[in-house]
């Protein structure tokens, strides 16, 4: 499963639109999820919808939220896409097999056998996520709560039993030519999220679109590189197999 | 994810099953846990309450209603195995859908009354910790004997009888061990204190244990503790906290908890009662006799004799 959750406090404003370069990433099977992160006044209109617009076309999850709720909200963003991602695809294997309907639908037997699977998957199937973190200049105070909640959410990650691994991005980059800079490449270790942007420097343009195309040249770039593994999303087939044999 | 904000059912709503039709008549709100809402009921045309809770979502809840089923199953074979007299405390009696509203689902367990646990102790002192805290540990050890963690261990999720019968109660954050904690609050988690991973195992709950203590013996000392930097936040804020209780056998077993150093909760439990359900506090009673009352008795004594001899003289 691959995932990108962007946190941002507003508007993009160079470049493509972020909600294509979302629609984008669900084509590449990567889920977007997006967290404004607000203390004093509001996001604007524009930029909340802008939010759940980008969550939408990420088929994600968009919330809106104060520092202090930020470590809490990331992780049951998480958790939930995770959970439904995987429902996603049993559902669509239970279809096959069952014939109708939804989770809900399902007789009680079945529903708990079905539920059993998803959370054996959701706490086994290998995991990443890329985290893109806004820098622009009105982010700068919430830096730390950021920093806190990576490494909070890399703290749940690591207790599940499938592989999990984090890389964190913000944006803009150093350049101009730079959407967005990578601060840490893929990594399963808690203790390596610390002082991850002591060393930013603040740039006043929101690059969301270009930053989100970055990202996804990432991930597809160390498919190509291959030595990770794969992912459960990377080989439909596969996966179908798999679930398959595990409701029958 | 989430709390639904749905307006909770009247009383005398009746739920009726899609799949078994049993009616159930709701009478009152029990209370709100992550997963659903859970009611007082009657089963219609019995005399017995049960709890039913209701889910927010399918999976959710029926994720919880596993581990119930999976409990119970366990928890049988250990008995049989055991010999044990005492009747199963079954958790789960059914599980449906709620025809008349969405299909929403449900599921019915066994009604466990009293207060939640600070509730309890403030009512009644906290000389009570003592023996509530031994049932805890024990309802703890037993479900670990069956291959679970509780996860969200808070004093919101247990209840105490009158008479001091802790049960755990909203077993939605459990988890098989060595899997990955499911829910858990922000206090009582050993990750937020940087002091241990979120797998789960004994020492997990054991440590949200040691801060249910920590927080029903000290909670402003707990809050200032929590608000620290999370940079800064750690374990030695709460071990302080702990080496501060007067009572030192107590602050040595929680200080012991937080950093893991109990074998497993039968350990931690055997711990606790030799030396903090056994150490009642000796009342007051050997107090020295002070020297005015020795006098004022043999006053007393002495005027007694005299007054004896006086009404036989006459």
């Amino acid at each position: 499963m691959k995932q990108i959750l962007l946190i941002t406090d507003g508007c993009s404003n160079v470049g493509e639109s972020p909600v294509m370069a979302a629609a984008h990433a669900l084509q590449e099977g990567i889920t977007v999820n997006v967290v404004g992160v607000i203390d004093h006044g509001t996001i604007g209109e524009l930029g909340s919808r802008e939010i759940a617009d980008i969550a939408k076309a990420g088929g994600g999850l968009s919330r809106i939220v104060g520092t202090p709720q930020l470590a809490q909200t990331i992780q049951m963003m998480t958790r939930k896409t995770v959970v439904q991602t995987i429902q996603q695809a049993v559902n669509k294997e239970v279809k096959k097999i069952l014939g109708d309907g939804s989770l809900e639908e399902l007789p009680p037997l079945q529903r708990s056998q079905v539920v059993n699977v998803v959370d054996e998957l959701t706490e086994t199937s290998p995991l990443r996520i890329a985290l893109l973190i806004d820098a622009s200049a009105s982010m700068k105070p919430k830096l730390a709560a950021v920093e806190d909640a990576i490494r909070d959410l890399a703290l749940s990650l690591e207790a599940r039993e499938g592989k999990s691994e984090i890389a964190v991005f913000h944006f803009p980059g150093r350049t101009s030519s730079e959407d967005a800079e990578l601060d840490m490449d893929w990594t399963s270790n808690v203790s390596g999220v610390r002082s991850l942007f002591s060393k930013l420097r603040m740039r006043g343009a929101t690059p969301t679109g270009p930053a989100i195309f970055r990202v996804l040249e990432h991930y597809r770039y160390d498919t190509l590189d291959g030595h990770h593994g794969r992912l459960m999303t990377e080989d439909p087939d596969e996966r179908e197999g798999m679930i398959g044999g595990y409701v029958v | 994810m989430g709390m639904s904000s749905n307006p909770p059912y009247p009383l005398g709503t009746v739920i009726t099953g899609k799949w078994r039709g049993n009616r159930y008549v709701i009478q009152r709100l029990l209370g709100r846990g992550a997963n659903g809402t859970v009611y007082l009921v009657q089963r219609q045309g019995r005399r017995e309450y049960y709890a039913l809770k209701i889910g927010y979502d399918a999976l959710d809840l029926q994720s919880e209603i596993n581990v119930l089923t999976s409990l119970q199953s366990r928890r049988k074979r250990n008995e049989y195995r055991a010999q044990r007299e005492s009747p199963l405390s079954s958790y789960l009696l059914e599980a449906d859908d709620y025809r008349e509203d969405d299909n929403k689902p449900f599921y019915v367990m066994r009604y466990v009354q009293g207060r939640p646990l600070h509730h309890f102790l403030s009512k009644n002192g906290p000389d009570w910790l003592g023996l509530v805290g031994l049932k805890l540990l024990d309802k703890l050890r037993r479900l670990h004997e069956c291959g679970f963690v509780f996860g969200d261990l808070k004093p919101e999720n247990v209840m105490v009888s009158d008479v001091g019968e802790a049960e755990l109660i909203d077993f939605g954050g459990a988890s098989p061990m060595g899997r990955s904690v499911k829910q858990f609050t922000e206090w009582h988690d050993r990750g937020f204190w940087n002091a241990g991973s979120r797998t789960g195992d004994e020492a997990y709950d054991l440590f949200a244990f040691a801060v249910l203590c920590l927080r029903l013996l000290n909670e402003p000392g707990l809050k200032s503790a929590a608000l620290q930097l999370p940079q800064t936040r750690s374990v030695d804020e709460l071990l302080k906290l702990a080496r501060s209780l007067p009572d030192k056998k107590l602050s040595s077993w929680i200080c012991h908890a937080l950093k893991g150093g109990f074998n497993g909760s039968a350990e931690a439990m055997e711990i606790w009662k030799n030396h903090i359900y056994g150490s009642r506090k000796a009342r007051p009673e050997h107090m020295a006799t002070p020297r005015w009352l020795k006098n004022a008795f043999g006053l007393s004594l002495f005027m007694l004799a005299f007054t004896i001899y006086w009404l036989l003289r006459f």
